[in-house]
């Protein structure tokens, strides 16, 4: 894929929240994008055609993350108020909320059959919680982490979680081993390859950094961008042929994976790009910022 | 009959029911809680505390007069029977308005209430009241040069009161508090200073005029502040406050809304600067003494505090819109900006004309001429200054003596005297008379290398003088060698001192110089190392200096010399900033040594120490040696470790997983028990953990890694711990003897019994207590197989004394088969067996006393004499098994401290692993006392 294959046009602009965007999210699909900002407010669009479709409120503080079930139903967030909500997404009524965290909740995911979240908070703690019963308690709460968790990713079988301690840690509940990651930086935000052997991290010395998991190999070095004091997102494409990684002066920087070179890098907002989210299937990714919008870029 | 009804007839009005006197209370229940306040004035209605509506007294025919809606009296009102009789006649009563008054009304006439009298009225509200009256009545008498009241300003109070005098003469001054401001604000000040360093600090920066932005500060400070201002002006003071808008008199715009008052203020003051800064953005007004950074437009509950997590750390996104739209501001007229500016320029008021000539004009005085010659710089008549002069020429050179010691003397000597001062020389000359030693004093061996150095030694020292003091003329210098530094410090000639004297020490000089006194009393040696080794502000030699000159001052005791690292180029936030580093970085440094220290214990390598420990102030100085980091990085990281890791059963669930550890033991990973927790552990383990400590193989331990050792240990039976709680047998033990034989045989029956019950009980127990824990509980089998020695103590009784041998044997095979049992048995079993040991052998140690008669009773120690040798053998058995398991005690005490060790570790991991972190997460911060409360803490999130 050259680089003009790559979503650089701007397709649409998603505006409504006020004040800064903190994480922008497509649905499973990729027809759908769930986004939650400094105002409260969680909202779903449909960023094909740049329309706001439902928002919910009822978060007490910024909401730092959301995640959506993978059949559309439900979704989580979480954020400042140190709870986890789990949501309907029709009706838009909290269904639960998962309070237990002792600092703000910075990342959220769901499982594959969308029976836990687990969630990764300030408090230097994976919780996973159950949706399935009713119960409110954590089923597990993972405490190993010497400071603030950032970023939680879930696989099939595997909970990883990086932190500003530096570490990417693994918890393989097949085995019940945990492995530990040292980068040496504080992690800001983990995302895993489609295929599912690597993780890139990104670290907060202004550098995405791609480790082969089963080996705990640092594969290769990502820079250019500027991460130091934001939490900001990376990603993959749905092909892994490129990394994303949003910067703090508003560029999206484009890196081909292998070579780590800079394909693309363009202006995509006028400040801290927070959060990149790449379609599942199609080039087309969301990028939301600080400056309280959200861009839908197509090829 | 309900035609009856019909044919009554009603006369007057009906009595009112209670429903209506019950509304009425609540109706004035309401109106005192305010309620009926809000009502127009002639809706209100005047209630008693009965509720009933009134007026006001008999005279007002009111609705209820006088008491209860009787006059006068509880009983109602009664007319006043006339009695008169021959003796007693009754004369014409005269009746006055109390009579007909209620108590308030009477109170209101009487004029009960307080009030200051003039002498008496410290503040002349009441004096000026009057004589403003006073003066109106005048006015209406005679006319005036001005027309209508008189400005209160130009009316003085009558008298001063009495209080006003004294006050005055105690140095009040109108128009000031009189509660003592000056008293506290001396300590307030400071803080307000760095505090206004710090919010000013931006507004500084952009705008050239300080004291604008001072006071601009102050207004922005919020009400901390502006309340004590407040505050001050108890006393009325006419402030000069011109209307400048074109709103209606009296009207105010911002009546309900006074932060918008603020920011309009800071608008005009804003156009009056003519752009130089912005003006105050809208949070600064309302949150301004909260944060200064609140995320616009997105305020939390009225009730809920601002937090850290508040703060918009998006800063830069700014909201400029204003959220109230004042309509009623017309745009300013032009010709009032241009009136007002023409009268600025000539200084004259609109309408008035300048004088033409002027008596007053301002009087000049020119500076004082400087004489040529004069030099701007004071000489101090010191010793020093004065014996520089004889000494201009400099002495020849001259070899050093041949004794090498002589030499160094000499040297120490000669420096010594050209920092005393030639005082010392003559002092010692006179001392030393008849020592050999100093002969080089008086003309003897070695004079003239003494002259010689000493000329050295003070040209050295002037040259330094000279330098320092280039140095302070000219602050902006930055790079200075570590000579000038070590100077200005007094750091290196006192260090090369030290050296000679220590040499001179070493080869034999029995001399040694009072050296600079203060240092050895200010100088923290390890604190000086401490900088020595750390400099956290290497980028910045200048800051590095006064980086260490703040810690030669900190760890000095008493007065600190506030101005001697102050550098005129810096401002006073940027001051307040550094120091605030300069604390950070003194703490760290400390940190970093007691981390270095459990290192060196450890042998564990950090990393973060040496790449995390620069510190930057204020994001304006970045690391910029990333390539180094990166090379550093890339060596070392990522580094990979493995650790055990426990999914609880239900997680693997969710995740449609067997559960790896299905069936297994749950995890001991710090599931340290409940009861351990509540043992007490005695001082001794302090002393034994240093030695266990560095008898333990370093290594690096994984955390679970305590928990799968494998133990080599005794297991104690559970039971005795039960026992020991449930049955006090040692005391029964001891009374039974007085019994008799016969009774013993039984008694031991009962024994027998009471213990299996016992056991039995404390089987259950330990079974229950087992399950509530998670533990696995040990099988009944070698309760029977290995009798604990209490019970065999107790057994031996019944017993014929040949047993003791075979129990002996007993217990030693006892100890090896448990030795091989235990041996599998992991962590929690462990543990348990261990709090159980430590438990027991107190207890039995507790019964040896008993039985080798330290008890008091002499009886009872006849009684026990019979039986103490059959008993001999038990007690050397159980003394022997005591020592046995002090020794165990010894080996799970060495465990418990490798354990501890390595959470030590873990918790020193957390302490430093991002210093700038470790100030939110206060858990992270571990004191040996707290240990015990966090692994409490810990094992209760586990058990979560």
């Amino acid at each position: 894929m050259s680089a003009t294959e790559l979503p650089t046009k701007e397709a649409h602009i998603l505006k409504g929240h006020e004040g800064a965007v903190l994480a922008a999210r497509f649905n499973g699909d990729g027809n759908y994008a769930l986004t939650c900002g400094k105002d409260r407010t969680i909202r779903l669009w449909n960023p094909h055609r740049g329309i706001l479709i439902k928002t919910y409120k009822s978060h007490g503080r910024e909401v730092r993350d959301v995640h959506v079930t993978s059949d559309n139903a439900k979704f989580c967030s979480c954020g400042g108020d140190r709870q986890v909500y789990y949501w309907d997404v029709s009706t838009g009524r909290v269904i639960r909320k998962f309070r237990g965290h002792d600092g703000e909740v910075n990342a959220v995911k769901f499982n594959d059959s969308s029976s836990v979240v687990v969630s990764a908070g300030f408090d230097r703690s994976l919780r996973v919680w159950d949706c399935r019963s009713h119960s409110v308690e954590p089923v597990q709460i993972i405490d190993t982490f010497l400071d603030t968790v950032m970023s939680v990713v879930l696989t099939k079988t595997e909970i990883i979680g990086g932190s500003v301690d530096g570490t990417v840690r693994t918890f393989d509940m097949r085995i019940g081993r945990e492995m530990s990651d040292n980068l040496g930086q504080p992690v800001n935000c983990i995302s895993i390859s489609n295929d599912g052997n690597c993780v890139l991290a990104g670290c907060l010395d202004s550098t995405l950094r791609l480790l082969d998991r089963t080996t705990g190999e640092l594969l290769q070095v990502y820079k250019g961008h500027i991460s130091k004091s934001f939490k900001t997102d990376c990603c993959l494409t749905n092909s892994d042929a490129h990394v994303i990684g949003g910067s703090e002066d508003g560029l999206v920087f484009f890196w081909d994976l292998v070579d780590a070179k800079v394909v693309s890098k363009f202006r995509a907002h006028d400040l801290v790009v927070t959060s990149v989210s790449y379609h599942p299937k199609e080039d087309c990714m969301l990028t939301s910022s600080v400056d309280g919008t959200i861009r839908v870029w197509k090829k | 009959m309900g035609s009856d009804e019909e044919d009554f007839v009603f006369h007057g009005t009906p009595i009112e029911r209670e429903e209506e006197i019950a509304s009425r209370k609540k109706k004035a229940v309401a109106g005192a809680s305010g309620n009926l306040r809000t009502l127009p004035a002639w809706k209100q209605e005047v209630t008693d505390e009965e509720g009933r509506r009134r007026f006001h007294g008999a005279f007002t025919g009111g609705y209820s007069a006088g008491y209860y809606n009787t006059v006068g009296s509880k009983e109602g009102w009664a007319p006043q029977s006339f009695t008169s009789s021959r003796k007693n006649r009754a004369g014409a009563r005269k009746q006055s308005i109390s009579d007909f008054l209620d108590e308030d009304e009477k109170a209101d006439m009487e004029g009960k209430s307080l009030s200051a009298s003039s002498q008496f009225d410290t503040f002349g509200f009441t004096a000026a009241e009057h004589s403003r009256k006073q003066a109106e009545k005048e006015q209406h008498e005679r006319p005036s040069a001005i027309p209508g009241p008189v400005p209160d300003e130009l009316v003085a109070p009558v008298s001063e009161s009495i209080g006003v005098k004294l006050l005055l003469k105690m140095g009040w001054r109108r128009g000031h508090s009189i509660k003592d401001v000056r008293a506290s604000s001396d300590a307030r000040r400071e803080a307000r200073k760095a505090f206004l360093a710090f919010s000013t600090d931006e507004i500084t920066k952009e705008t050239p005029d300080s004291l604008v932005s001072e006071t601009e500060a102050e207004t922005s400070l919020g009400p901390q502040f502006n309340e004590d201002i407040k505050n001050s002006e108890s006393t009325p003071v006419y402030v000069l406050n011109p209307k400048q808008d074109l709103h209606g008199l009296g009207y105010d715009p911002f009546k309900h809304a006074p932060e918008f008052r603020e920011k309009k203020r800071s608008r005009l003051s804003a156009n009056k600067e003519v752009g130089f800064r912005k003006p105050l953005s809208m949070k600064e007004s309302l949150f301004g003494p909260k944060s200064g950074k609140i995320a616009p437009g997105f305020g939390i509950g009225a009730l809920e505090e601002l937090d850290v997590e508040d703060e918009d750390v998006y800063a830069g996104y700014d909201f400029d819109q204003t959220y109230v739209i004042e309509d009623e501001q017309p745009a300013r007229p032009s010709n009032d900006n241009r009136l007002r500016l023409t009268s600025k320029e000539h200084d004259v008021l609109p309408g008035f004309g300048a004088a033409k000539n002027s008596d007053y004009s301002m009087e000049r005085f020119n500076p004082p001429k400087i004489p040529k010659d004069f030099v701007a710089r004071h000489k101090f008549s010191g010793p020093l200054e004065a014996e520089t002069k004889p000494t201009v020429s400099a002495p020849p050179e001259v070899p050093p003596p041949a004794d090498n010691n002589l030499k160094l003397l000499i040297e120490g000597f000669a420096t010594f005297v050209s920092r005393c001062g030639k005082l010392y020389e003559d002092l010692s000359r006179e001392k030393n008379q008849s020592n050999q030693l100093f002969d080089f004093l008086r003309e003897g061996n070695g004079h003239d290398y003494y002259a010689r150095r000493l000329w050295e030694e003070q040209q050295k020292r002037k040259d330094q003088s000279k330098l320092t003091l280039d140095v302070k003329l000219s602050p902006t210098v930055q790079k200075m060698t570590a000579e000038t530094r070590g100077s200005l410090l007094g750091e290196k000639p006192l260090q090369r001192s030290l050296k000679e004297t220590d040499t001179s020490a070493s080869s034999g000089g029995s001399f040694q110089f009072p050296t600079n006194l203060s240092d050895t009393f200010t100088k923290s040696a390890s604190s000086q190392e401490a900088a020595d080794a750390v400099k956290p502000f290497k980028d910045d030699p200048a800051k590095q200096e006064r980086f260490e000159q703040f810690l030669k001052e900190k760890y000095k005791g008493g007065l600190r010399t506030t101005d001697s690292n102050r550098v005129n180029s810096m401002s006073e936030s940027a001051r307040a900033q550094e120091r605030l580093d300069f604390e950070a970085a003194a703490e760290a440094i400390e940190k970093g040594k007691a981390y270095k220290e459990v290192r060196r214990a450890t042998e564990q390598p950090i990393d973060f120490l040496a790449g995390g420990l620069q510190f930057t102030s204020g994001g304006t100085e970045q690391i910029n040696d990333t390539g180094v980091v990166d090379m550093k990085s890339s060596k070392t990281y990522p580094k990979r470790e493995e650790f055990q890791w426990r999914p609880s059963p239900l997680l693997c669930k969710r995740f449609d997983l067997p559960d790896p550890f299905m069936g297994k033991l749950p995890p001991a990973p710090r599931a340290r028990n409940k009861m351990d927790s509540l043992i007490f552990l005695p001082d001794t383990v302090k002393a034994t953990r240093q030695v266990s400590e560095s008898q333990e193989p370093k290594k690096e331990t994984s955390i679970e890694e305590p928990e799968v050792e494998v133990e080599v240990e005794n297991v104690e039976r559970p039971v005795d711990l039960y026992k020991a709680i449930f049955s006090d047998d040692s005391e029964d033990d001891e009374d039974q003897p007085i019994t008799g034989k016969i009774q013993e045989g039984q008694e031991k029956k009962n024994e027998a019994a009471a213990t299996t019950l016992n056991r039995l009980i404390a089987g259950d127990f330990l079974e229950s207590l087992g399950k509530e824990l998670g533990f696995e509980v040990p099988s009944d089998v070698p309760y029977q197989e290995g009798i604990k020695p209490i019970e065999e103590e107790s057994k031996s009784r019944s017993k014929p004394e040949d047993s003791s041998d075979k129990r002996l044997d007993r217990s030693g095979l006892k100890e090896k088969v448990e030795e091989k049992r235990s041996s599998l048995i992991l962590g929690s079993e462990e543990e348990k067996s261990r709090k159980k040991r430590e438990k027991s052998p107190r207890k039995r140690s507790g019964g040896n006393d008993l039985s080798s008669g330290e008890s008091s009773g002499d009886e009872r120690r006849r009684k026990r004499s019979n039986r103490k040798d059959r008993h001999r053998n038990n007690n050397s058995e159980s003394d022997s098994s005591s020592d046995y398991h002090n020794q165990d005690k010894q080996g799970s005490r060495s465990r418990r401290k490798r354990r501890e060790s390595s959470r030590e570790k873990r918790s020193s991991h957390k302490k430093h692993s991002k210093h700038h972190r470790t100030k939110k997460s206060s858990s992270s911060r571990y004191s040996s006392d707290e240990e015990q409360k966090e692994s409490r803490q810990e094992k209760k999130r586990r058990r979560d």
